[in-house]
């Protein structure tokens, strides 16, 4: 403070009456510690009123049984209607393995194969050939993530619906002698989730990835290729560790997203055919909180089922930036230190 | 959405018109009606309120009352699960329906949860429910009042194909007789289930497509597990009944159905995609549906075939057969009820509007066009109803009918037995683990609520 004082001194300015000065000092001394927080208001209160209260509401709801029937009555927010009650059953209930082991599956395949895995092949083919071609293709393969949820998985209903009326059974499957026109969903349901949400999924890390490729100055690849590097050897040694911090991204962002994901298994299998065959953990949050065919939707158990998937997410992120040393991808680059 | 706003239009415009040549000494009263239906057999669940709120301004005329109704009517087909959670948030919003419609069986946990009226000493004021079948108002009842006015009922018959027993090497004259057999406990389940193995095994169907139930949770499966000796509710207390000898045999039923007879295959497929479609394309031997799907299948997957007229030539209706020779053979109603909100301001006339499609006229409007039986007395002499072939063929199975009970905790009772049903049928569980799921998931759910027999 008295630095700043003496700053302005020296610049000239005429003393300033005591009172008034410290006035001043101590009112542009309040601005500057609060502009930070108004610039930061419209997102702090954005995060407090759609975040942050309502993971407050759906934790308080899961030590409750606030379901459908005592909805208006039971007062939730008294701490003598809470219990562990809720949990107890989640970790006793017979189909919780098999809904974690989908989970785990769901999660893993559809980020290996397609939302990591595809993302970067598809990255890697379109920045290594013409670049409008390559551009025109990763626009073409964007279409699934602009397309409506609903429209999309409707269109895969129909590709997957029985012979004749379905499109793989019709021109592909049944041409070719192969199974009897069966409903795919219900023959090879884990099939149709993986695509479903790995099409869309891919394209997500397709863009980060290519964006980082080709952000990579041409000297690095170029000089690889002079000391006769093959494109292979260019990926593996130069380009695959200069995007580090995007595949880091990609593969933690996309594993939350995955683990909260729902709507499209939702709307392809809702969790069937066979019972809980398809049913992800996220999933089962949503059908025990907001479906039941006889209204009975018990909001306080599923919020239990919701509050587990909060502590699986982090638990993963923390992992996650371990295994990939956050800490030192961040650093600022050595070059720059000098 | 646009049918909707449509209906809105029409059911304001007509009843704003009908007020504006009354004058301004009166008091404009709206009351919103929310139905859910299928479009377009089931509009008239909500069209008929139309009417009713023509004829009723024209009473209220006569008799100087002041108010003047306006009827807004919301109608969808959305999930029944969806439809009651809406009525829900929107009661404690104060923005639910006046007039709401829906199956009797969730009459207990409403009007537990206060927030529908008892109709007991208005209906004193209307005569014309006098004229509702006297037992039907027992679906409608709780801790012995009346909570609602039903509305329509159905049976939930055994279908069968009849050109597929044809190819199984039936006779005209043993598929014709088939009904009555099973009328008389002659032709049971498991007769049932072996023809099923049998088509199975001739390729006549393919392996799974013997006998279907619906493929998702419902009240069907509970006239199977009456028809194993089973019960819902005490009378006594008014609790939740499990027996769990009934029980074991039915989920034996259908261990052995999925497992030995190749039927079940239908449990847990889309209805619009894949099981309609199966049933009403001839894929499937036997199974159980409801009168209402009758006419679905004639307007909305069989129209191009001839409708009506390919499904009598091909599908037959039965009684669901006994347990065991001898036995009774059932079939389940479940009928839909008209609730008053407790906090619709005027009651009176919410009720008055229900009475007024409450006749033979409007209710059998909607029995013919969404093939559900009538739920007045001597309905089946009025004209226009007899005319109906489906509706006249179904009427005896109300001899034999059983309900769903009216408990607030059938919800919960409904999920733990259904899922014990889709696991054994998917080779998760023995009958013996079934029974035992259920028994232990009722107990920890409802507690003292619920009585294991």
């Amino acid at each position: 403070m008295k630095r700043r004082t003496k700053k302005i001194g020296e610049r000239g300015k005429p003393p300033l009456p005591v009172l008034l000065g410290t006035r001043n000092i101590g009112f542009s001394r309040m601005r500057g510690q609060l502009a930070p927080y108004a610039f930061l208001s419209p997102t702090l209160i954005l995060v407090t009123l759609f975040f942050f209260i309502p993971l407050v509401m759906v934790f308080i709801l899961s030590f409750t049984k606030l379901d459908m029937t005592n909805f208006g009555i039971l007062e939730w927010w008294k701490p003598v209607n809470w219990s562990l009650d809720n949990y107890v059953k989640i970790f006793t209930n017979r189909f919780l393995s098999r809904i974690l082991g989908n989970t785990i599956m769901y999660v893993a395949v559809t980020l290996a194969l397609f939302n990591v895995g595809m993302a970067l092949v598809i990255a890697l083919i379109t920045t290594h050939i013409k670049r409008r071609t390559g551009f025109a293709f990763r626009t073409l393969w964007f279409l699934p993530r602009i397309t409506p949820v609903v429209v999309y998985t409707m269109m895969w209903r129909a590709l997957a619906g029985p012979a004749p009326m379905g499109v793989i059974n019709k021109y592909f499957l049944v041409p070719l002698g192969i199974g009897g026109g069966e409903y795919l969903l219900h023959t090879h349901p884990w099939v149709f989730v993986f695509l479903v949400n790995g099409f869309i999924g891919a394209s997500f890390g397709m863009i980060l990835f290519a964006s980082a490729i080709e952000s990579i100055p041409k000297d690095y690849t170029i000089a690889s290729r002079v000391d006769g590097a093959s494109t292979w050897q260019t990926i593996r040694y130069v380009e695959l560790p200069m995007i580090k911090w995007p595949l880091l991204f990609v593969t933690t962002y996309q594993t939350l997203s995955l683990l909260t994901s729902f709507e499209q298994i939702m709307l392809l299998t809702d969790g069937g055919p066979g019972l809980y065959q398809t049913e992800v953990w996220s999933l089962t949050a949503y059908h025990r909180a907001l479906t039941s065919y006889f209204g009975n939707t018990q909001w306080g158990y599923g919020a239990a089922w919701a509050v587990v998937l909060v502590i699986i997410g982090i638990v993963m992120a923390v992992i996650y930036l371990r295994v990939f040393k956050f800490r030192e991808l961040v650093e600022e680059p050595k070059i720059d230190q000098l | 959405m646009k049918r909707l706003f449509l209906l809105m239009l029409i059911a304001c415009f007509v009843v704003s018109g009908g007020l504006i040549a009354l004058g301004q000494d009166t008091e404009t009263v709206t009351i919103t009606v929310r139905c859910r239906a299928k479009p377009p057999m089931e509009d008239w669940r909500g069209n008929n309120f139309i009417g009713a709120a023509k004829g009723l301004n024209t009473d209220l005329e006569a008799a100087g009352d002041p108010r003047r109704v306006e009827v807004v009517i919301i109608q969808d087909n959305i999930d029944w699960g969806d439809y009651v959670t809406e009525f829900v948030l929107s009661y404690v919003a104060n923005e639910e329906p006046d007039i709401w419609l829906t199956g009797h069986e969730y009459i207990g946990v409403q009007a537990e949860a206060g927030r529908i009226i008892a109709l007991d000493a208005l209906m004193k004021e209307f005569p014309g429910f006098n004229s509702v079948i006297d037992s039907l108002w027992n679906s409608t009842s709780y801790k012995g009042e009346i909570w609602g006015v039903p509305q329509d009922a159905e049976a939930r018959p055994l279908y069968f194909n009849k050109a597929l027993l044809g190819e199984l090497g039936w006779t005209a004259n043993e598929i014709a007789a088939l009904p009555d057999k099973i009328e008389k406990g002659e032709f049971t389940l498991y007769d049932m289930l072996t023809v099923a193995k049998e088509a199975v095994d001739k390729g006549v169907v393919a392996d799974g497509n013997g006998f279907w139930m619906r493929p998702s949770n419902g009240p069907d499966f509970t006239a199977l597990y009456y028809a194993f000796g089973g019960e819902t509710i005490d009378v006594a207390t008014g609790k939740l009944v499990f027996n769990e000898v009934a029980g074991l045999d039915y989920y034996q039923f259908f261990y052995d159905a999925a497992q030995t007879y190749g039927s079940m295959g239908g449990l847990g497929l889309g209805w619009g995609d894949a099981w309609h479609p199966g049933v009403s394309g001839s894929k499937v031997l036997f199974w159980v549906g409801g009168t209402w799907q009758w006419a679905e299948w004639a307007e909305l997957f069989l129209k191009d075939l001839g409708g009506e007229a390919y499904m009598w030539e091909t599908f037959g209706i039965a009684l669901i057969p006994a347990a065991e020779q001898g036995g009774e053979a059932n079939s389940l109603t479940h009928p839909m009820a008209y609730l008053i909100s407790s906090q619709c301001e005027d009651p009176d006339l919410a009720l008055a509007l229900i009475e007024y499609v409450t006749d033979y006229g409007s209710n059998t409007r909607h029995a013919i066009a969404s093939t559900h039986l009538g739920i007045l007395k001597e309905q089946t002499e009025y004209k226009f109803y007899k005319d109906s072939r489906l509706l006249s063929e179904t009427l005896y199975m109300l001899d034999y009918t059983t309900f769903l009970p009216n408990n607030p905790y059938w919800g919960p009772y409904s999920t733990i037995t259904y899922e014990a049903l889709a696991a054994v049928v998917g080779g998760d569980f023995t009958p013996q683990e079934a029974v035992e799921f259920v028994v232990d998931g009722l107990q920890r759910e409802l507690g003292d609520d619920v009585i294991i027999r």
